[in-house]
């Protein structure tokens, strides 16, 4: 089944169009990668996903239904999760607070009372590794852990999309090896698409992702199978900052 | 069961506060004036509290809420005094009107205002202030520039003696009330899913948004909490106190200004926070205007900027790392 449809999104800052006329459509449990060079509109467009902004044009469906301009808070409980690339975490609040707050606003039934929730974020915090931080404030955490802990707040939100933005970035390449193990194994256990984008990392991009989506300049360069995307000769070329073939750059 | 009655043990330093403050105002001649002022601080430290440091919005027009439950508490007694068997009911009528009049305009403000972000809202909030003021004054309603004066009504309903006990001590007992209210209310937001969203929202709203809360709602409800104990505030403070609203007077900005001192100082958001802050601030004022009379500002204003830059999270947040991991964490929030 269809879980998410883009069709023909832009979205413009000023002269800027940062996204330009996207369009792809998201399986239900798929696990995609969206790659492309720094400034390619990689996180607009998932800010036009998660809500941050309204496209200038274009419609987002999510599950058969037209989101294009629902606000953010609304979109969540349907069953959109995500990360931040330079994490935003609630900084005095504890790790633990943190993560409820994704199980407590972030679901569909909306009747999950505080103490459940703090149960559910126990749970999450020990599947990500972060235990052992649970009472710390989430500002004093390190970079990495602050991910961690981001991503333990978007599956207590139990997304069925859950939106990755350079989450693995900066991590060890063990630990990236390991979160590649970890999320393909939530993906099962809980039915969820997830979009990554992995950004340089091709390693996690070759470890994670069925599918491939190469964003270049806002637009939509490939979609393809991931042996068959990064073996295209048009990856290396983006990321080397030639234009490809055929693009109007 | 106990699970939820140990969430509110750390009203018990709060309410303990109150009672000895009491006491001393009491049972000590003299004291009463002194105590009744720093009731009037922690009460409406605490109730802007629930505004300010629980969302991190700073409303410079927060007085506007006090002034109308003022005029809350004046009309009731200065239309209803007439109706002979309404008695006390008019001082209970007057505090709802108070209530309900404060949470009508924040409901009205918040609307528009809480849309704008941070300081936009800051500065969209002074215009109301001074906007409504000037809206009663210039369109002559409830008195207009005059004001509303009710001693009389008040002596004659209730006799000379029941009147002056009325505004020497019951309006300060009120205030004590309040108080306590304010805090039971602050530690049940806090406990509650409404603490939570306003945690979130307060450190990025944005993310907030992203993880399914209706921002908007959950700062009104904020707003809207801290606007009805303001004007409860209003209509003891001053109008009981007093028995008299000049507008001049009840919309005067420096007391906006003094509430978010407080708040600062004692440590913004916490439960504790407000009540410290506003017996520090009262008593330092009070003696500053006994050594010092007519300078104590002078002193007071450099003062106080020197402590909210050194310690931005208040006393409180001080003394809550301070003591960190020991059996007192549960106590001090
Ligand atoms: N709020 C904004 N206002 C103006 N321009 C913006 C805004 N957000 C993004 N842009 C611009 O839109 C383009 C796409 O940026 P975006 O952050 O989506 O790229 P990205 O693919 O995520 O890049 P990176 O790999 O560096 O994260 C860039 O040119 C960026 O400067
Ligand atoms: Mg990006």
């Amino acid at each position: 089944m269809t879980l998410l449809k883009l069709e023909n999104v832009t979205k413009r800052f000023g002269g800027l169009t940062a996204v330009n006329k996207m369009s792809f459509e998201i399986e239900q449990g798929e696990s995609i990668a969206i790659v492309g060079p720094n400034g390619s509109g990689k996180t607009t467009l998932y800010n036009v996903i998660s809500g941050v902004y309204f496209p200038e044009e274009g419609e987002v469906i999510f599950e058969g239904k037209n989101i294009t301009h629902l606000p953010p808070y609304r979109r969540a409980p349907l069953g959109l999760g995500r990360t931040f690339q330079i994490p935003r975490p609630f900084s005095s609040a504890t790790v633990r607070e943190n993560v409820a707050v994704g199980a407590m606003f972030g679901t569909l039934s909306n009747k999950i009372g505080v103490d459940e929730s703090l149960e559910t974020a126990d749970r999450y915090i020990e599947l990500v590794g972060l235990s052992a931080h649970i009472d710390k404030e989430a500002g004093s955490l390190t970079p990495t852990e602050k991910k961690l802990m981001e991503i333990a707040r978007a599956l207590a939100m139990k997304p069925k999309l859950l939106l990755m933005d350079e989450a693995l970035a900066g991590m060890h390449p063990k630990d990236i090896d390991k979160m590649v193990v970890f999320l393909k194994k939530v993906k099962e256990e809980e039915n969820i698409a997830i979009v990554s984008m992995v950004e340089h990392i091709m390693r996690a991009v070759a470890g994670f992702a069925e599918r491939v989506i190469v964003m270049y300049q806002g637009e939509k360069l490939i979609d393809a199978m991931t042996a068959q995307a990064l073996s295209d000769p048009r990856v290396v070329e983006v990321y080397l900052g030639h234009p490809p073939e055929g693009t109007h750059a | 069961m106990k699970g939820k009655i140990v969430k509110y043990y750390p009203l018990i330093p709060v309410y303990i506060a109150y009672l000895i403050l009491f006491l001393i105002g009491i049972n000590v001649s003299g004291m009463w004036q002194l105590v009744a002022m720093l009731a009037f601080y922690c009460a409406i430290g605490q109730a802007f509290n629930i505004f300010l440091g629980m969302t991190g919005y700073v409303d410079f027009g927060y007085v506007a809420f006090m002034g109308v439950g003022t005029y809350g508490m004046a009309l009731s007694i200065s239309h209803l005094h007439q109706v002979q068997w309404l008695g006390m009911g008019i001082i209970i009528i007057g505090l709802l009107l108070a209530l309900v009049m404060a949470s009508l305009l924040s409901i009205a403000v918040g609307a528009v205002a809480l849309r704008l972000r941070g300081a936009y809202f800051a500065i969209a909030t002074i215009g109301v202030n001074e906007g409504f003021r000037f809206l009663i004054e210039g369109a002559k309603i409830w008195g207009g520039s005059e004001g509303i004066i009710f001693s009389g009504q008040l002596t004659q309903t209730f006799g000379r003696e029941t009147a002056s006990l009325l505004s020497t001590l019951w309006a300060d007992i009120f205030l004590f009330f309040i108080a306590c209210i304010a805090a039971f209310i602050t530690i049940y937001y806090m406990r509650g899913k409404i603490g939570y969203a306003l945690t979130a929202l307060r450190e990025d709203e944005d993310a907030a948004k992203v993880m399914g809360i209706n921002v908007t709602k959950y700062k009104i409800i904020a707003f809207i909490t801290s606007a009805s104990l303001a004007g409860l505030v209003g209509a003891s403070a001053w109008a009981l106190k007093l028995t008299y609203v000049f507008p001049p007077q009840v919309f005067e900005i420096h007391y906006t200004v003094e509430c978010i001192i407080i708040v600062l100082l004692g440590g913004a958001g916490t439960l504790l926070g407000p009540v410290v802050g506003g017996l520090v601030y009262g008593l330092t004022k009070y003696w500053l205007t006994v050594i010092v009379p007519g300078f104590q500002l002078l002193i007071f204003a450099p003062i106080i900027i020197v402590i909210i830059v050194a310690f931005p999270e208040g006393i409180v947040g001080v003394l809550k790392r301070r003591f960190k991991g020991t059996t007192f964490k549960k106590f001090i929030i």
